[in-house]
């Protein structure tokens, strides 16, 4: 019931209550809103200055060698006939540890306050149901994980492109750049994605789930390299598909080689890109299978 | 305007292992404010997951806002807005960021469920505090908060969980005249509480439940049955008053600095009012007292039990 009170020169008005007649989306619109809250959660935006230091410090971090490499390189184009490569695509997929210890934060912060704060019920009585939480919070995790490898990937093509003799040459020359890191990259962020969200979603507490993310990639990290032991190239085990950590790094040499890397704890294991592969796969479906019966949310 | 019951309940049953929470329970429902009223451990939260199609009914069937939950949950669900009992609100944002977000997560587009966190926040008194962290709010202001959450999607039927639980008197009231404006928005409400005076105060409709069993469902004013006493207010007149009617025959005594007599019949009524005006008393007021839903609810569980 509008209205308006008051006298002399000004009028307090009660706006009353307007219904609302605009569109109104349903499942796909509220999993996008839940996507974007994710993601602003874990960029730390609408939030304090704190919440903002760790994913900003992360991109700061796996920015700079792209950096020094084009200062390298644009400092050195008129001095060397061979140009200094600091860093390549390849190693720079999964090259920082400062992405291990973001899934540790993040994760657990977009997951944890949901059960903790007893949020869930208000997000389930809407038009939402328990596949799109999961989307839509595995979804945020994955976007931001990849943002954070591609750009500097993208940084690094752009200034080698800028800083080379030819740029044209060189963009023709490294076509396949443009498929194998988005590639390695997403397989990357969704594999660290669905591991942190999954076992985020065991615990209201972000400290517990914060140490298990990165217990469970140290233990299989050691208890990998322990079984593999000293090995010279082209004699890793496959013991080394235990680590869990590193399980990315071998699909990426798949993308960027055709093989695993002979310098690696799986190189020379027949097959082992097939094994990789299908461990990589199974543990994306039994993170999605845990995500899914934490929030089976109506009963049967 | 929406029109058929608000919520049709037909032989609706929900086990849970071990106990019954909701046992063959059929009734219509008209829109408009409706209390659900029981003991805790009566059904009600079961009622608001059955409503919401988190949960599914043992044996019946549960038609919502004319849809049928079972069919449809999530078009139920874009249609209703909860306020759960319990603390539910994410304390380090702002009111108008959770209450925008929920907007969005309702299926509003962005701008407008901003805008409406506005309007709404807004309409339920925290326009000023809307960009301040809900950890620093008090209990009336996240009550508050969680109702304007609930509004926020503009839906036809809002369940309301305890929404005075845990506020002093004043904010008791404040809230109950929130809810009560509601109705005057077209928007329908269902209201669980055990506190009866409050429903009696806001709701036009009563569904009792107690042990999963349906005691009475009705219109408010319909369950409040007249007691046979009048309660008269005559100032300081009130010995005068009694004497009076104690040569008429009739019984009065003080209760609470009022006068309660015991009337047979309008003919008793009239005998009242006569008597005030010869002995020329204030007469400040003059009504008939009902029984309480409270005593409602006690005879009618008793006579179901």
């Amino acid at each position: 019931m509008p209205g308006a009170l008051g006298g002399g020169g000004g009028a307090v008005y009660d706006r009353g209550y307007r219904p609302y007649e605009g569109p109104r989306g349903r499942r796909g619109a509220a999993t996008f809103a839940l996507f974007k809250a994710s993601v602003r959660r874990a960029l730390g935006l609408r939030r304090s200055w704190r919440q903002k230091v760790a994913p900003f410090t992360l991109l700061a971090v796996v920015t700079m060698p792209a950096i020094v490499n084009i200062g390298v390189g644009y400092v050195t184009r008129d001095q060397l006939t061979d140009r200094i490569e600091i860093i390549t695509y390849r190693d720079y997929v999964g090259v920082s540890s400062a992405l291990l210890l973001f899934i540790a934060i993040v994760a657990p912060d977009v997951i944890c306050p949901d059960r903790r704060q007893r949020v869930l019920p208000l997000m389930f009585s809407r038009p939402l149901v328990g596949i799109d939480y999961v989307a839509a919070k595995v979804g945020a995790i994955v976007a931001i994980l990849f943002a954070f490898s591609f750009i500097p990937q993208m940084i690094l093509f752009i200034g080698n492109m800028l800083v080379s003799d030819s740029a044209l040459d060189y963009f023709t020359g490294h076509l396949d750049v443009l498929w194998k890191v988005p590639l390695s990259v997403l397989v990357l962020s969704v594999h660290y994605a669905v591991i942190g969200v999954a076992i985020a979603s065991l615990t209201d507490r972000r400290i517990v789930a914060g140490a298990s993310v990165i217990g469970l990639f140290l233990v299989t990290s050691i208890a990998s390299g322990v079984l593999v032991g000293d090995f010279r190239p082209g004699e890793g085990s496959a013991a080394a598909l235990i680590n869990v950590l590193a399980l990315p790094l071998y699909l990426r040499d798949v993308i960027f080689l055709g093989h695993i890397d002979r310098g690696s704890p799986l190189g020379g294991v027949a097959t082992g890109g097939l094994f990789a592969l299908v461990e990589f796969l199974a543990v994306v479906a039994l993170g999605l299978v845990v995500l899914w019966r934490r929030y089976r949310w109506t009963e049967h | 305007m929406q029109t058929g019951p608000l919520f049709r309940l037909e032989s609706l049953t929900k086990r849970y292992p071990g106990v019954t929470a909701l046992d063959d329970l059929t009734v219509a429902v008209p829109r408009g404010l409706v209390g659900l009223v029981g003991a805790n451990g009566a059904g009600k939260t079961t009622m608001f997951r059955l409503m919401l199609g988190l949960a599914r009914p043992s044996e019946g069937r549960l038609e919502v806002c004319g849809i049928d939950v079972a069919a449809d949950p999530i078009e139920v669900r874009s249609r209703l807005g909860y306020m759960p009992e319990h603390e539910c609100l994410p304390l380090d944002q702002t009111a108008a960021d959770v209450v925008a977000t929920f907007g969005e997560l309702s299926g509003l587009p962005a701008r407008d469920a901003r805008q409406r966190a506005s309007d709404i926040l807004d309409l339920v008194g925290l326009d000023e505090a809307r960009f301040r962290p809900i950890s620093g709010f008090s209990t009336g202001m996240r009550q508050r908060t969680k109702l304007a959450q609930a509004l926020v999607g503009d839906p036809e039927l809002v369940l309301l969980d305890e929404p005075t639980a845990g506020l002093d008197p004043v904010g008791r009231e404040e809230m109950l005249a929130l809810v009560a404006r509601l109705g005057t928005f077209g928007i329908s409400v269902l209201m669980a509480t055990h506190l009866l005076d409050d429903v009696q105060q806001v709701c036009d409709h009563v569904l009792m439940i107690d042990g999963g069993h349906l005691v009475v469902s009705g219109a408010t004013e319909s369950l409040l049955e007249r007691t046979g006493v009048v309660t008269v207010d005559v100032g300081s007149g009130r010995e005068a008053l009694i004497t009076g009617l104690a040569a008429l025959g009739m019984t009065a005594r003080v209760v609470d600095d009022l006068v309660d007599v015991t009337i047979d019949g309008d003919d008793d009524l009239d005998r009242v009012r006569d008597l005030v005006a010869e002995l020329g008393l204030p007469l400040h007021r003059l009504t008939t007292r009902s029984t309480s839903l409270d005593e409602v609810f006690l005879r009618r569980a008793g006579e179901s039990s």
